[in-house]
């Protein structure tokens, strides 16, 4: 008996798109196993799918004295320089950070049956699970998409998770719930041919008032913030914000954008950041480098055209209809939270619940160390929802988990269930609840320790927290591995960032000073750099920041004040002595990071994945093509096979293979077969750029005649060979035709 | 049974020091201490209440002192590439735990002891071994055989433990003063 397979005992269970996208993909896993796909092809493929590199996905480890070689049982490679067998990391989109109980039980199974029983949640409100191999990752996907979870787009040059304020719906201070209008953009932007071309990622966050951090839009590359004006809503939007080594506030688009006019504007964006937005570097191709290179007037200019020239898309307002499909209902009757109780019970009340617009009610933040939780407390916390709040859970972007819809009258038994699972701690938002990106610990990019340094902060603050002055026990503070700013360290009013000094011809790891930045107006404000510090002195850093700070402020004067009065140059001077790096011979921790014994060496930073492998939207057209040509074949091949499937299967390459070239030439297409001969013939065909030295327009007329005739409805074995050989011979041309476009496009650059 | 991802825990009579843990797994990676296994990093998840603890994460198998229930021990959990049919395989699960409890006994500076009256074998596969009563009458055979070899002349209890939602979970109980060296010496025997 053959073993059960999550796919067949899941077949039912997911939505036909998602069997489909993941097939697929386990499809490309075999291909690429049997040396079909190459590198770079698989690796654009893979990260669209969320299956991320990890440190030592390139085979080489640094054990402190040498570089050694890991040794991976298969040579094949899954990208560029990334071992097959590497451990990798899964990233799972989770939208607005919204999960149900179902939802985070799911979670809770994968992360114990394919990684190693931590579920992270990341600044963007997704769930990481770490050392996955990517051969599990179809089955992965499968359990996700049976509860309705996408990992699609989740890494890779597209539209990143889409987020939006934890406390959407239930906030006082929100103009309206923009939960349902993020929805619908993660909705409609998800797999759109227009955010398939992009030199970069793009990252989409909405806010439900200008005031408040959580939705953070200003270092996003498209930020919206709910506005009502004359009683309609609508946003503010905002574009080109970004953090990494060139932090750069967004741009205001449009003070007032109706919220139905929200996606078209957004689609606009898009398609003149991937028309017009840098490919070849990297380092310069999100769009903050392209508002700032066109300048926001002739942006906006150009996204105006664009709007115009968009045909309507009843898809723009299809999931506005009903503004109340993601409405929550609390399970329990509302009530006034207990004035009296024990004390821990009473400061974490203080701290880590912030009353709900609904009366009664209360949003409880539980803080999760390093954004860290086992499947074991996954599940507990999903029995508290059961019992208590319902489905209207959130990841945060600082990396905590917001259960909205607590009545106060619940509140003490709910923390006392809290505090059985080891999160009953208090002070969220405070300097203890610090955020930190992966950094070294798996991330290919990390230059220090922010994990370590940021667990070993928390574990000394803890100890002195009921101690501290009351505006410095409300401080921020958040850590970056590297310059990439994955921590968002730039908002925070003491932050860090990973950079590697050298000494004595040994590396040191450092962390750069970042101070007073401004976590709230959606990251109003960065902080200003003000020099390098050993990791190893960094604890000593703090104090000596927060004391400076304590000791000089003036009456009500805030930390960014402070730090906007007094100036680098005054920091520079505190931090002086600090930067000294003993001598190894002296004292040779310094000469490791925190949490890591082994001399520290940047030996091993591998290439970032993060940025995605640049693979031309029409060249997974293509390859999508040629893919359907081949299951056509193998059911033409197969006893018993429908020839009238495989004949259609024949004429649906020669759809997806025309439609990529005319979508490369910007021109807009729909997905059905009778727009994509028409935009064919109209802008491929017609103007002779399909022509072929030899044959001229011939095949263009096979994909046309073959549409025009419908030869393949009903096809029999004979017709359906002959519609076989024709998609052939189409598909060929494409490839040729594109090409040809290539040459010339480099010709003329030349 | 064609499951593979095994796991055994024994567990810590004494509590072993996380700090101390880290460089001690490091250097098990340096030196190649499991010649058929690759191991490839150190997680320290000790941040973690009642988490994995310190773990060696591997190609094979992962390595961990944890606190899973509140309780530190060692746990390893195989994930893939195991040999052999199922009783081989569970044979080898426990053999590969015990080497592992006995080369943290021999670490100076850790002062590492574990029990062996008290293990906990779980199958981290809910498609392969689903947790209910079938699995466990079809799990018993081999665990049985291998626990006969454990603890030869003892009676050891098998008891289903945690809850529905959890992978298939036995806490197996025995009446022993055997240290892990010599369940280790009984099972290559």
């Amino acid at each position: 008996m053959s073993a059960p397979t999550w796919k067949d005992r899941l077949s039912g269970e997911m939505s036909p798109e998602m069997t489909v996208e993941i097939d697929t993909f386990e499809g490309q896993i075999d291909l690429k196993k049997q040396g079909k796909l190459d590198d770079k092809f698989f690796a654009e493929t893979r990260l669209r799918r969320g299956a991320y590199g990890q440190r030592y996905d390139n085979g080489l480890r640094s054990d402190g004295e040498t570089q050694r070689t890991l040794t991976f049982p298969q040579a094949l490679t899954k990208g560029p320089d990334t071992q097959w067998d590497a451990p990798g990391m899964m990233r799972i989109k989770i939208p607005m950070g919204r999960l149900s109980i179902k939802q985070l039980e799911v979670h809770a199974e994968l992360a114990e049956e394919y990684s190693d029983t931590i579920l992270h949640v990341t600044t963007r409100q997704d769930i990481q699970l770490h050392y996955i191999h990517i051969e599990d990752t179809p089955d992965m996907m499968r359990r996700l998409a049976a509860v309705g979870i996408t990992t699609r787009e989740a890494c890779g040059n597209s539209v990143r998770n889409v987020t939006a304020c934890e406390y959407s719906g239930v906030c006082s201070t929100e103009s309206f719930d923009v939960t349902p209008y993020a929805d619908a953009c993660m909705k409609y932007f998800l797999g759109h041919p227009d955010v398939q071309d992009f030199g970069r990622k793009f990252k989409i966050a909405f806010s439900g008032c200008h005031e408040n951090p959580c939705g953070l839009v200003t270092f996003h590359d498209l930020g919206a913030v709910a506005k009502i004006v004359d009683g309609k809503r609508g946003f503010k939007v905002v574009v080109g914000g970004g953090l990494g080594a060139v932090p750069v506030e967004a741009k205001v688009l449009a003070e007032f954008c109706p919220a139905e006019e929200l996606l078209p504007l957004s689609q606009a964006v898009a398609r003149v950041f991937a028309r017009l937005g840098e490919k070849q570097s990297r380092a310069r191709a999100r769009i903050k480098f392209l508002v700032d290179k066109l300048g926001l007037d002739e942006f906006k200019r150009l996204v105006q055209v664009e709007r115009e020239g968009l045909r309507v898309d009843e898809r723009w307002t299809e999931n506005l209809k009903d503004l109340t499909r993601l409405d929550e209902k609390p399970i329990r009757p509302g009530a006034p939270l207990p004035t009296e109780g024990p004390a821990e019970f009473l400061a974490w009340a203080k701290y880590n619940l912030k009353p709900q617009v609904q009366e009664g009610y209360y949003t409880a933040i539980v803080k999760l160390p390093l954004g860290d939780f086992t499947s074991r407390q996954a599940r507990r916390i999903a029995d508290l929802a059961r019992d208590y709040t319902g489905d209207g859970i959130r990841c945060t972007v600082e990396q905590n988990l917001a259960m909205r819809w607590l009545s106060g009258a619940d509140a003490l038994a709910f923390w006392e269930r809290l505090a059985d699972i080891g999160f009953a701690e208090a002070g969220a938002g405070t300097i203890t609840d610090m955020t930190s990106c992966p950094g070294t610990d798996t991330c290919k990019l990390g230059i220090s320790s922010s994990r370590g340094l940021t667990a070993e902060l928390k574990k000394r603050l803890t100890l002195v927290e009921d101690k501290l002055d009351t505006q410095v026990r409300e401080l921020r503070i958040k850590s970056s591995g590297c310059f990439n700013s994955c921590g968002q360290h730039h908002a925070a009013d003491i932050g860090f960032t990973g950079v590697s000094r050298a000494a004595g011809g040994r590396k040191v790891p450092h962390f750069n000073v970042v101070l007073g930045g401004q976590w709230a107006h959606n990251a109003g404000k960065y902080g200003l750099v003000v020099g390098a510090v050993p990791s190893k002195n960094i604890p000593k850093t703090v104090q000596v920041i927060t004391d400076h700070y304590v000791a000089n402020r003036e009456e009500g004067e805030s930390f960014q004040s402070f730090i906007e009065r007094v100036g680098k140059k005054d920091f520079r001077g505190i931090l002086k002595p600090l930067q000294v790096i003993p001598s190894y011979e002296e004292d040779k921790s310094f000469y490791s990071d925190w949490g890591d014994p082994r001399e520290y060496t940047i030996g091993d930073i591998g290439i970032g994945e993060c940025a995605g492998e640049i693979v031309p939207f029409v060249e997974f057209g293509l390859q999508a093509a040629e893919q359907e040509l081949h299951g056509a074949q193998d059911i033409l091949d197969t006893a018993g096979g429908d020839p009238a499937v495989a004949a259609a299967g024949a004429f649906q390459s020669m759809v997806t293979a025309a439609k990529a070239l005319v979508r490369h030439l910007d021109k807009q297409c729909r997905d059905d077969a009778d727009d994509v001969a028409l935009q064919f013939k109209t802008h491929v065909a017609d103007p002779g750029l399909f022509n072929d030295p030899f044959v001229g327009n011939k095949f263009a007329h096979f994909f046309l005649g073959l549409h025009a005739s419908q030869r393949f409805v009903g096809a029999n074995k004979e017709i359906a060979h002959k519609c076989m050989d024709e998609a052939q011979l189409f598909l060929d041309a494409c490839h040729a035709t594109y090409q040809r476009w290539l040459e010339a496009a480099n010709q003329a650059a030349e | 049974m064609q499951a593979q991802k095994l796991q055994v825990k024994f567990f810590a009579r004494d509590e072993i020091s996380e700090v101390a843990l880290v460089p001690v797994f490091h250097e098990w990676i340096k030196q190649g201490v499991v010649s058929d296994e690759l191991l490839i990093d150190v997680a320290d998840y000790s941040h973690v209440p009642d988490g994995p603890g310190v773990m060696i994460i591997g190609h094979q198998a992962d390595y961990a002192v944890d606190r899973d229930g509140a309780r530190q021990g060692l746990t390893y959990s195989r994930k893939r590439l195991a040999e052999g049919d199922f009783a081989a395989r569970v044979q080898d699960t426990f053999r590969r735990a015990l080497s592992s409890c006995v080369r943290l006994e021999g670490q100076d500076g850790l002062a590492a002891r574990f029990g062996t009256g008290e293990v906990v074998f779980r199958i981290q596969d809910r498609l392969l071994a689903p947790n209910d009563a079938a699995t466990v009458e079809a799990v018993r055979p081999a665990l049985e055989a291998t626990l006969a070899k454990l603890y030869p002349g003892q009676q050891a209890t098998i008891e289903s433990i945690g809850e529905p939602r959890e992978p298939l979970t036995l806490r197996i109980t025995v009446s022993t003063d055997a240290s892990a060296a010599e369940l280790l010496a009984r099972l290559s025997a």
